[in-house]
């Protein structure tokens, strides 16, 4: 159900305005510096760019007015006749129809003039023709200065329109001016319609909206209707007229018996003959107004008659009501809204949609089985109504929250707790509880075996410290030297520690430096590596102490191990044999120990035909390393320290070797050139 | 929730500010200042265009000004007779108004200078040959260069068929072919879009004639069947000769006169 409110259509500039809103935009949002010296696809797409842009922005701007602007075939026809009257369909329909041509028209400017620049050879023709494509488009805006401000005026007017839903509920009033709609509307709803005792005070439809039976109901204050024919009304009485022909709505005609308005009663029952054909398939009721003038029932008998032969012709209710006295509007207001609600139900229920609804709807009354009344019941537990609590007539009780603030607010009044305690005797609860009772705390005395609980407690810790004690008597604490050799370790100790920071203080070099492992093996004549035995030996001679014995241990670590001879291949065939013989043969039958023993044969035959394993010379470069971890580690080291070793700036410094070989990428080529063949 | 005039209901219903006059007084008063603080602050496009705007604002105010202004110009009053005796040189003298005299001679001396040639634009500037035609490069190594493509815009009749590719020695391409003119007829002084049905001459060479090369100066034949005109002899005209006013190329677009 698409919603009538025109209020979010965006403003429609005038012509010059779009002009420069569009130029305005174009210079902001597309590129400035462009330069002969470019090359000139480059110029080409900077100006083609402009005018693609500029196209487009006039072409936003206008598809959004198409699109904001009601269509008028698509709108209820309410709104259609409505605009119709009001703006003039013809020239609504032309304005819109200039503003889509006019969209066209620059789109195919737009077009043409790309498909110039795309031929032009210099930035000063792409420029005038960026110019000329600008000039034109503006041109096609400055064209449309007329439609643009039509439009702009019908805009500010729908927006002000009133939101009118088609529909709804709707109540509307009618009749001749100054008879008392608009006081009728100002006292149902807020509508806050202008009264005043001349005719068409009200020159345009008014909505208010007024609550009834827990509905909205919309209520609708047309401009006074003259009687004359159709042609001779103008746009004031048209609206009025368009109202009552397309809404369906409850119409109340009101009639001034008073005659204050300056119409008969004469003049408002022909009004109400000629207009009737629209209260077709409509509530109608003839409100008589202005009763407290002139008292219905002192009505004139062939006025009375007349009056009331309206309702009973167009078979529809009569009410007398004054706006003044307010007799009766409540009334007319009820039975007006009533009667279409009734209508709105019927027809809901005599449509198609109902039976879906109806289908899955039961509505069960049982018949009642005997006279006794069976009432809510409400449990006792519920504490609602338990006797110990405070009922406070029936209702739930207060809270402590609520009974501070009766009190006189927090800081004024506290609850007392107290009468939550729970002892074992009532009237205990309030009594005063002293601190001190001759010369002594209370407090103490509160927990009477404290002090034995503290003696287990300290009993407990006490075990628990002599059974830790006791599991750590097992172990070896100390270590298995001398006072003599710690001594000498703390010495070394220190002495490696000046050493060190010695070293830091001297050190002037700043790289990264070598593991010694690796240094010590180093080959180069004038960095004789550290673990050299001749400058092991010359270090250690300086010290004053015996380096043979650190050198044989170097030796064998280096090697890793003792070297063992290899088994002979005789002892080893005698092991297995000796493994064989451990088979458990007993139990076994005659064939299974035949297998056995054939199976053994070709071991021992394979054994000795396999060649003897060599122990072989390791590797040089993995001499002494322990396992494949460790080679793994000493290569990477090697190559690290490689790196640096062989002059370049440090580990970070990887060059690339050429990449760009001269023998496969100069001279001649066999089969075509370099890049084609 | 405000429904139609709201604003005007509201100021009817509760009436406006004591000092609501006094206001808007004021504020049209500061308009002046304000309006020259922005002419000075301006700058660039913007000034460039509220100058304009300014400019024809204080054009028309003043011409409205002039316009209640008593009139105090000489006009032409025949019968104002001087009085009493005239001196015999002064016989001659008639009540005529200066202006007018003016003017008539300015409009003289047009007519005699638009006499005096025969077509709009006499002179043009002659368009070289390299400026005409850019080189195509061709051949499979794009080392031939025997191909032109026109870089001006060009007419091309409906019953033009290419010749093959390789016997088509120039090129004009199709986003630069023409088939309207804007033509303006120079006494109805009103503007026709009209067909183009050939290049009669173009000044610069006759190769571009024959290319129906469109540029400054060149001549066209207009189709001005939808114009009505009606030749000496009675019979509708066709086809007529325009001269084209502007740069086509430039402009997208070819303006022309009507020869009459
Ligand atoms: N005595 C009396 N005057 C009324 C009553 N209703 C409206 N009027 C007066 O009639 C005049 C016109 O009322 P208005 O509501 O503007 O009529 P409308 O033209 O039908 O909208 C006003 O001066 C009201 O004060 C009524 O019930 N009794
Ligand atoms: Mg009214």
């Amino acid at each position: 159900m698409p919603v009538y409110n025109f209020k979010g259509m965006k403003p429609v500039p005038t012509a010059p305005e779009l002009v420069d809103i569009v130029l305005m935009r174009t210079q902001r949002r597309t590129p400035t510096v462009v330069h002969p010296g470019y090359k000139i696809t480059r110029i080409r797409s900077f100006y083609m760019r402009k005018i693609k842009f500029t196209q487009q922005t006039i072409s936003e701007r206008l598809s959004g007015m198409l699109t904001d602007f009601p269509r008028l075939n698509d709108i209820h026809p309410f709104y259609a006749d409505l605009c119709n009257t009001l703006y003039d369909r013809d020239h609504y329909k032309l304005a819109l129809g200039q503003i889509n041509t006019a969209r066209s028209l620059v789109d195919s400017i737009a077009r043409d003039m790309i498909r110039m620049v795309k031929y032009g050879d210099s930035l000063y023709r792409c420029k005038c023709l960026k110019r000329a494509a600008l000039g034109r488009m503006c041109t096609v805006l400055k064209r449309q200065k007329a439609s643009l401000a039509y439009l702009e005026e019908v805009r500010k007017h729908l927006s002000r329109l009133p939101a009118l839903d088609p529909n709804t509920r709707t109540l509307l009033m009618c009749g001749l001016p100054n008879v008392g709609k608009s006081s009728f509307m100002n006292k149902i709803t807020r509508g806050n319609v202008d009264v005043q005792p001349y005719a068409f005070t009200t020159k345009s439809l008014f909505v208010g909206h007024c609550d009834y039976k827990y509905l909205r109901w919309q209520v609708i204050d047309t401009p006074g209707i003259l009687d004359h024919p159709l042609e001779e009304r103008n746009t004031i009485e048209m609206q009025a007229i368009i109202a009552l022909a397309h809404l369906t709505c409850s119409v109340l005609y009101f009639v001034d018996i008073s005659e204050q308005c300056g119409y008969t009663i004469d003049q408002q029952c022909s009004l109400f003959r000629s207009i009737k054909p629209l209260f077709a398939n409509k509530q109608l009721i003839v409100v008589v107004n202005k009763v407290d003038q002139q008292p219905w029932e002192s009505l004139e008998e062939a006025k009375r008659a007349m009056v009331q032969g309206l309702a009973d012709d167009a078979n529809c209710s009569l009410m007398t009501m004054s706006n003044l006295s307010e007799h009766g509007v409540s009334d007319v207001k009820a039975a007006a809204c009533d009667k279409l609600l009734a209508t709105r139900v019927d027809a809901r229920v005599s449509g198609k949609k109902i039976e879906g609804v109806m289908n899955r709807l039961q509505v069960f009354n049982p018949a009642p089985r005997d006279g006794v009344t069976r009432g809510a019941f409400i449990p006792d537990s519920d504490g609602v109504t338990d006797g110990d609590v405070d009922m406070d007539g029936g209702n739930i009780r207060k809270t402590a929250r609520e009974l501070m603030w009766e009190g006189g607010g927090p800081g004024v009044w506290a609850p007392d707790y107290r009468d939550q305690y729970d002892l074992a005797d009532d009237s205990w609860k309030f009594d005063k509880i002293p601190e001190i009772i001759d010369g002594k705390n209370i407090a103490d005395f509160v927990d009477a075996d404290i002090l034995d609980r503290l003696e287990a407690l300290e009993r407990e810790e006490e075990q628990l410290v002599a059974e830790s004690d006791a599991a750590r008597m097992g172990e070896e604490p100390e270590s298995d030297l001398e006072s003599e050799e710690e001594a000498a370790v703390e010495a070394i100790r220190a002495r490696k520690k000046i050493i060190k920071e010695k070293k830091l203080a001297t050190n002037t070099q700043n790289k990264p430096m070598l593991p010694l492992s690796i240094r010590g093996k180093s080959k180069d004549k004038h960095d004789a590596g550290t673990l050299l035995a001749t400058e092991i030996r010359k270090t250690m001679d300086s010290i004053g102490v015996d380096s043979s014995k650190m050198l044989e241990r170097g030796r064998l670590l280096e090697r890793g191990r003792k070297r063992e001879r290899s088994l002979s291949r005789s002892r080893r065939g005698a092991d297995d044999e000796d493994a064989a013989m451990d088979v458990d043969v007993s139990g076994l039958s005659k064939a299974a120990l035949k297998k056995i023993k054939k199976e053994k044969g070709e071991k021992a035959r394979r054994d000795l035909s396999q060649a003897r394993s060599h122990s072989r010379p390791r590797e040089p470069s993995q001499m002494g390393l322990k396992d494949s971890e460790s080679v793994k580690s000493a290569q990477k080291l090697d190559r690290l320290g490689r790196k640096g070793w062989m002059g370049a700036s440090g580990e970070g410094d990887t060059r690339k070797s050429v990449h760009l070989v001269k023998w496969m990428n100069t001279g001649k080529k066999r089969n075509g050139t370099h890049y084609q063949r | 929730m405000p429904q139609h005039e709201h604003m005007e209901r509201h100021a009817k219903l509760h009436g406006r500010r004591f000092d609501a006059e006094e206001r808007e007084r004021k504020k049209e008063a500061r308009m002046v200042h304000k309006r020259s603080e922005f002419a000075q602050k301006v700058h660039g496009i913007r000034a460039k265009l509220y100058q304009k705007k300014r400019f024809k604002e204080k054009a028309t105010m003043r011409k409205t000004i002039a316009m209640h202004n008593e009139r105090n110009n000489k006009h032409a009053d025949d019968d104002a007779v001087a009085d009493g005796a005239v001196p015999a040189y002064l016989l001659d003298r008639q009540g005529v108004s200066r202006a007018k005299v003016l003017s008539n001679t300015i409009k003289q001396k047009r007519k005699e200078k638009a006499g005096k040639w025969e077509v709009p634009i006499p002179k043009v500037k002659p368009v070289a040959d390299d400026e005409m035609f850019k080189v195509m490069r061709t051949g499979k190594k794009q080392n031939k260069a025997w191909k032109r493509v026109v870089t001006k815009c060009t007419f091309v009749g409906d019953s033009f068929t290419r010749k093959a590719p390789k016997y088509e020695r120039f090129i004009r391409p199709s986003g630069l072919r023409m088939r309207k003119a804007n033509v303006t007829h120079p006494e109805l002084k009103t503007t026709f879009q009209l067909d183009i049905l050939g290049v009669k001459k173009n000044p610069s060479s006759q190769i571009y004639t024959n290319l129906g090369v469109l540029t400054k100066g060149t001549i066209l034949e207009v189709n001005v069947s939808e114009l009505g005109l009606v030749t000496t002899t009675g019979k509708v005209a066709w086809g007529k000769m325009a001269q084209v006013t502007n740069n086509p190329e430039l402009d997208g677009c070819v303006n022309a006169v009507l020869l009459v």
